[in-house]
């Protein structure tokens, strides 16, 4: 595939112009950062706790962002333009998700610093993170490839927003409920059990099966979202 | 033959409908080629063919030699630029940041964005943002974007559509230029005297079929009757036979000073196509 830093770096910017001067979208990231000062406030001093707004920022943030801002290229007939230019399929979704990955960085940073979270293994949760957020990514690339307007990017990203950030608390119920064990596989699920192993002694398999889950997770996910921006955009 | 596009009975089906069908033409290096026709006549599907919007359902497109799938290429598409009725631009951002976005995925120097503006006459508003201009202004923006890389092929469908009498000699002579530097234009629409100004050649598209194909004079030559008419003072017309068989009947009323006004009976582009398919071109 054709990849130039110019053309991604071109996309980048004009990602940065278009989502400052869109504040519909831009204020959406303040909402998890609220709700992790919220939490502060109201005392959480657990890992569930903890990442209900760090898994929120990922919904809100990184999902719906990607999603709103590719809905408004198709919607707009900017994403054709940009398709008909040298840019290729990798410099676009490259550069579109650059953006989204730079604002979640802060907003997780941000929501973690918030909530009063100090994880006791830094570096190893920031690579989860980093993980995550490149699932995350993909997901609001496939929703926005699905919506045809922004107003239908709110819609269509709704489910996901319930299914990733809430996922984790249905575990609560899986002894009444069997099925809900499923959730235990999700990547936000993931996340907190190798945040919870994190701050006790963990073995490497406490580390692995995670990010191995969320690795996995993130390539089908991008997978399915090259398949479908190939044949959604082409007539 | 130095062919830019040669397309050979080319078919396209949507959903069980036959939007095109055995359209065949060529275009040299260097022509302007009008494509004509009324909207839903398959204009457009054309143009997304040839710059691999859609793919064929039958039939041979070839782009400098190069089958139009290959236009997806990041190298290709530098080969053409395009013009629609879709705009996509950024409305947030203003008109230069636009062609600065363009500039750099084409990889342009900085001064390409000014030559672009100075062309389409925007450079003075180069700061508005899209969202701020009339659809005319947009048009010109798009139009600064389509060339900008100085394209060996461009695609403009209907360009002037929006634009006042001023910017469409503008960028009527900007075309010219941009010709006679060697750039092939195939444009489609459905002003029959933007054809006439603008084309070497024409095809008239009706129902997805090519009807007839040929310069506007050759076309005009071949439908048109070879009959003047010639206005009296007393206000009869009289339609006479371009041919020595009525030249002494012009020769009388000249010399009796009956003449108002003489004119040939040309038909327009407009005409030809009525003639051809027996419906209009709106």
């Amino acid at each position: 595939m054709n990849i130039s830093m110019t053309r991604i770096q071109a996309i980048l910017m004009k990602d940065y112009k278009e989502f400052s001067r869109n504040y519909a979208v831009s204020t959406m990231v303040l909402l998890p950062l609220i709700m992790a000062f919220l939490y502060n406030r109201l005392g959480a001093n657990t890992i569930s706790m903890y990442f209900l707004p760090i898994n929120m920022t990922f919904s809100i943030v990184t999902t719906y962002v990607q999603c709103s801002l590719i809905a408004e290229e198709k919607e707009k007939n900017t994403l054709r333009s940009l398709m008909l230019s040298p840019a290729s399929l990798g410099d676009i979704l490259i550069g579109k998700s650059l953006f989204v990955l730079i604002v979640t960085i802060v907003s997780v940073t941000m929501a973690i610093f918030l909530v009063g979270y100090e994880p006791a293994n830094l570096f190893i949760l920031a690579i989860a993170l980093l993980l995550s957020a490149v699932f995350y990514i993909a997901l609001g690339t496939i929703c926005g490839l699905f919506a045809k307007s922004i107003m239908e990017a709110s819609i269509i990203v709704l489910p996901v927003m319930v299914i990733f950030s809430f996922g984790p608390l249905a575990l609560a119920l899986s002894s009444a409920y069997p099925i809900l064990k499923l959730a235990e596989w999700l990547p936000s699920s993931q996340l907190l059990l190798l945040a919870e192993a994190l701050e006790g002694k963990y073995s490497m398999a406490d580390v692995l099966i995670p990010m191995i889950t969320i690795i996995v997770w993130s390539l089908l996910s991008w997978i399915f979202a090259a398949i479908i921006y190939k044949k959604r955009m082409v007539d | 033959m130095n062919a830019v596009i040669d397309v050979q009975h080319l078919k396209k089906i949507f959903n069980n409908e036959t939007a095109l069908q055995d359209v065949s033409f060529t275009i040299k290096k260097g022509e302007i080629f009008g494509f004509l026709g009324p909207s839903g006549s398959g204009k457009t599907t054309t143009i997304k063919i040839l710059t691999a919007q859609t793919d064929k359902s039958a039939g041979n497109v070839l782009l400098f030699g190069q089958h139009a799938s290959e236009m997806k290429k990041s190298q290709n598409r530098k080969r053409f630029g395009i013009l629609t009725d879709n705009s996509g631009l950024y409305t947030r951002l203003s008109i230069e940041e636009n062609l600065i976005l363009y500039s750099n995925l084409y990889q342009l120097s900085q001064s390409a964005v000014k030559e672009a503006l100075d062309f389409v006459n925007l450079y003075a508003e180069r700061k508005k943002k899209i969202s701020q201009l009339s659809k005319g202004m947009i048009q010109r923006v798009t139009l600064a974007r389509a060339i900008m890389h100085k394209p060996e092929l461009l695609f403009l469908d209907e360009p002037t559509s929006a634009l006042d009498p001023v910017n469409t000699q503008h960028i009527y002579n900007g075309l010219r230029k941009l010709n006679a530097m060697g750039t092939t234009i195939f444009l489609t629409t459905h002003d029959m005297s933007e054809a006439e100004i603008l084309c070497d050649r024409v095809a008239f598209l009706h129902k997805g079929k090519i009807r007839a194909i040929g310069t506007p004079k050759d076309l005009k030559k071949e439908f048109g009757s070879d009959t003047i008419t010639v206005e009296l003072k007393n206000g009869e017309q009289e339609i006479i036979e371009n041919g020595s068989q009525d030249a002494e009947k012009l020769f009388q009323w000249m010399q009796s000073d009956q003449v108002t006004r003489i004119y040939t009976n040309e038909p327009t582009l407009g005409d030809i196509f009525m003639q051809i398919t027996g419906s209009d071109l709106v």
